[in-house]
């Protein structure tokens, strides 16, 4: 091949890759999978949605891996938790994606946390010394269907505002899914009243919106302070209360390690509860399958059955 | 010999100015890419496009206003402009703000000290942050600050306080809205070349640098004034082509180039080129592969257009299992090689220093890593063993192999106890080292690259 003809061709290939991905009308990128499955859910056939974190992944520590950049560096709109969940991994991929249409403060960045009724959020001073406590509040909010609701909707005013063209479609998809969320919750509602008030253990503050929604009693938690690891005195503490208060489960993430939870879980004994950490929005599972899917562990908790 | 290295230079400036060269094709294809019927940004009830006349006028207005503006400007440009109410004095500190976007200025502090002992008199310990004596030592404490400065730039610093002094390790800017992928950062920073020069001591596996990287460009590692520019490439996967041309001095970080000595600029050529492309191979959502080429040349002062040219090759491979439940297993493989050139009088010295490392975390908490290097000594055209002028004593291969276990408390702290075996071949006995480390991290700290 001439030397020409092969510039020829690798020009060629660069701008067929260029122009291969399929074109939807808008390209979002959400930090979380229950973002990008609220983001589906409304945007519908006009948005092509990414999620860079794993639903299996710890939200608090996701790799910074450089693909991550450039599905950025494409992207119309970064939807992020925000209160500095993301604050260890994402701010790196927002510089280096070279896509100012993403900065902080631009249009095509959206923080979902403001959409939310917080909780915890620390009225007193916070340091390190307590561990990983969020200033701005917990952040752990789409657990409660009820603050996702809220979120779809600042999704779908921020989808209408960047393509004007298709806001209606966007609403009307909105309605949809509130129409079918909300009918799906009264349903969890019912399953679960026989968890209201109930005395549960957690391993991280990830619980307090959940408990917010469905009234169960957090009455301690694994890790001694936010993001520090179990350690023995603190566990028998746990476990103590646990047998006192007659805790019914053990709630956890699938990320965390398993070991310690599974021991206090049979020394009291209460069943084990894993909850998937977001939506497996890879394979395809919408937000209402996802949460329908923790309602059941929490039914089959209730009957004393760990999952 | 200088005829025939010549041509390899051409070769590399050519390297070094791919971005830009780049840069053109792409703009040249921008305007083929949206098809026609792909563009549906634009509102059903959107404005009819603009006359000529009304863009006149558009451009008339802009024009008086900012002349306008101009008269309401102070009149010399050392004075920063009036601060907005309400908007200056706002630097927030971690614990202090109440959240969501008041942090204008992220500032945080990076202890590191280490508590040595060496068998040797001695030690070979080449970087400027290393443990190098019997007894306690300050590795540094780093004061980092980042910022976004407005909305074209933002601004990283990385000041540096040892025992007799400070000094400011990095102070750069980088572009935030630049057309076509690019990005350009300029002042003083550590230049990209490889994988560990870029770095801080806050996310080594190590207590100490590779040897490496003292040898080849100094204690403080490969830094200078300069720019950089760099492009991402519109692939479907992860090229970054860089290249930077930076000050060619400094005996802690330019060694192989101009190092000590302070010679005139007269040319772009006394200046260090650097030129790198790194990919990034996702294998698995578990597994992934970092792979980099590197080059760097620049004048020595060993004679008239003596010149040095540094290659080197980088490769990082990642084990993290995040799809599978309830485990916090990391596995990271680190290797890189350089192969140094340079010009003397009458000959042409080149050799060769590599690393390769491998660390597992194998509970949250703890983790544990071994690294391997090898320096091997300079040698001529003809293959025959030679004064090195930077390292004379340097006659033979040097060989250290390194072995630590880690332990972090929180992300913010971390403990590292960490032996050596250090074999010198021009020593009579291998030195060995033991180092327990400490490092704290207080404030807001940038995350970290991949």
């Amino acid at each position: 091949m001439r030397p020409t003809r092969l510039f020829a061709a690798v020009c060629a290939a660069i701008a067929l890759f260029a122009a291969a991905p399929a074109r939807a009308d808008l390209r979002v990128v959400t930090t979380l999978p229950d973002l990008a499955a609220l983001t589906k859910a409304v945007g519908g056939k006009h948005v092509q949605v990414q999620a860079l974190a794993l639903s299996s992944q710890d939200p608090h520590f996701v790799d910074a891996k450089p693909n991550l950049a450039l599905a950025l560096n494409r992207a119309d709109l970064l939807i992020a938790v925000g209160l500095d969940l993301e604050i260890g991994w994402l701010p790196t991929l927002q510089v280096g994606a070279r896509n100012s249409k993403i900065l902080v403060g631009a249009p095509g960045y959206l923080v979902a946390s403001q959409f939310a009724k917080l909780l915890e959020v620390p009225t007193a001073q916070v340091d390190r010394g307590q561990g990983d406590v969020h200033p701005g509040g917990n952040p752990h909010f789409l657990y409660d269907p009820r603050q996702a609701l809220a979120v779809a909707r600042g999704i779908t005013d921020r989808l209408a505002q960047l393509d004007p063209k298709n806001a209606e479609a966007y609403r009307a998809n909105l309605a949809t899914f509130t129409t079918d969320l909300e009918k799906a919750r009264e349903g969890w509602e019912q399953r679960l009243t026989a968890l209201r008030g109930q005395p549960v253990i957690a391993y991280h503050r990830t619980t307090a919106y959940l408990s917010d929604w469905l009234g169960f009693e957090t009455i301690a938690f694994l890790e001694p302070k936010p993001g520090i690891p179990p350690n023995p005195s603190h566990v028998a503490g746990v476990l103590a209360q646990g047998r006192q208060r007659k805790a019914r489960m053990v709630l956890m993430e699938s990320y965390y390690p398993d070991t310690t939870a599974r021991l206090v879980a049979s020394k009291i004994p209460a069943p084990l509860v894993t909850l998937h950490g977001g939506t497996d929005f890879k394979a395809g599972e919408t937000y209402i399958q996802h949460i329908n899917e923790m309602v059941e562990r929490l039914e089959k908790g209730l009957a004393g059955k760990g999952s | 010999m200088a005829t025939r290295s010549r041509r390899v230079h051409g070769a590399l400036i050519a390297v070094s100015l791919s971005p830009w060269l780049f840069a053109g094709s792409a703009r040249a294809q921008e305007p083929a890419a949206p098809p026609a019927d792909a563009p549906v940004q634009l509102p059903e009830a959107a404005p009819p496009a603009l006359t000529p006349e009304e863009l006149k006028e558009i451009e008339d207005a802009l024009g008086s206003d900012a002349s306008a503006s101009q008269q309401q400007a102070p009149s010399g440009t050392a004075t920063p402009p009036p601060s907005t109410p309400g908007g200056s004095n706002r630097l927030s500190l971690p614990g202090t703000g109440n959240g969501a976007g008041s942090n204008l200025l992220d500032l945080s502090f990076i202890l590191d000290v280490a508590a040595a002992a060496f068998t040797d008199k001695q030690p070979l310990q080449s970087g400027a942050h290393d443990p190098t004596r019997n007894g306690f030592n300050l590795q540094q404490l780093e004061l980092s600050i980042g910022s976004v400065v407005d909305p074209y730039f933002r601004f990283d610093g990385n000041l540096v306080f040892g025992q007799f002094g400070v000094e400011i390790e990095e102070a750069y800017g980088t572009t935030l809205a630049l057309p076509y992928n690019l990005q350009v950062r300029a002042g003083q920073f550590l230049t990209r070349f490889g994988r560990i020069n870029a770095t801080h001591p806050h996310s080594w596996d190590f207590v100490d640098q590779p040897f490496a990287v003292g040898r080849i460009f100094g204690a403080e590692a490969n830094r200078g004034l300069g720019a950089e520019v760099s492009w991402l490439a519109p692939l479907p996967w992860y090229v970054e082509v860089i290249g930077s041309s930076t000050d060619a001095t400094g005996e802690a970080t330019a060694r192989s180039f101009l190092g000590a000595t302070s010679e005139r600029v007269q040319s772009p050529l006394d200046l260090q080129l650097t030129g790198v492309v790194k990919q990034f191979f996702p294998l698995s959502e578990d597994l992934s592969l970092m792979w980099g080429l590197s080059t760097a040349t620049g004048p020595n002062p060993t004679g008239y257009r003596n010149r040095t040219d540094v290659f080197g090759t980088d490769v990082y491979l990642r084990y993290r299992p995040i799809t599978r439940a309830h485990d916090t297993t990391l596995i990271t493989f680190q290797a890189e090689a350089f192969y140094r050139r340079r010009q003397v009088p009458g000959n042409v010295l080149t050799d060769f220093n590599t690393y390769a490392q491998a660390a597992w975390r194998f509970s949250p908490r703890w983790a544990t890593a071994l690294r391997y290097e090898l320096g091997t000594a300079a040698r001529g055209e003809g293959g025959e063993r030679v004064l090195d002028p930077l390292d004379p004593e340097w006659t033979e291969s040097r060989n250290r192999v390194s072995v630590n276990v880690s332990f972090w408390p929180t992300e913010f702290s971390r403990l590292r106890l960490q032996a050596g075996r250090d074999r010198a071949g021009w020593r009579d006995e291998a030195g060995y080292s033991l180092m327990l480390a400490l490092e704290l991290v207080t404030g807001a700290h940038g995350a970290h690259a991949f």
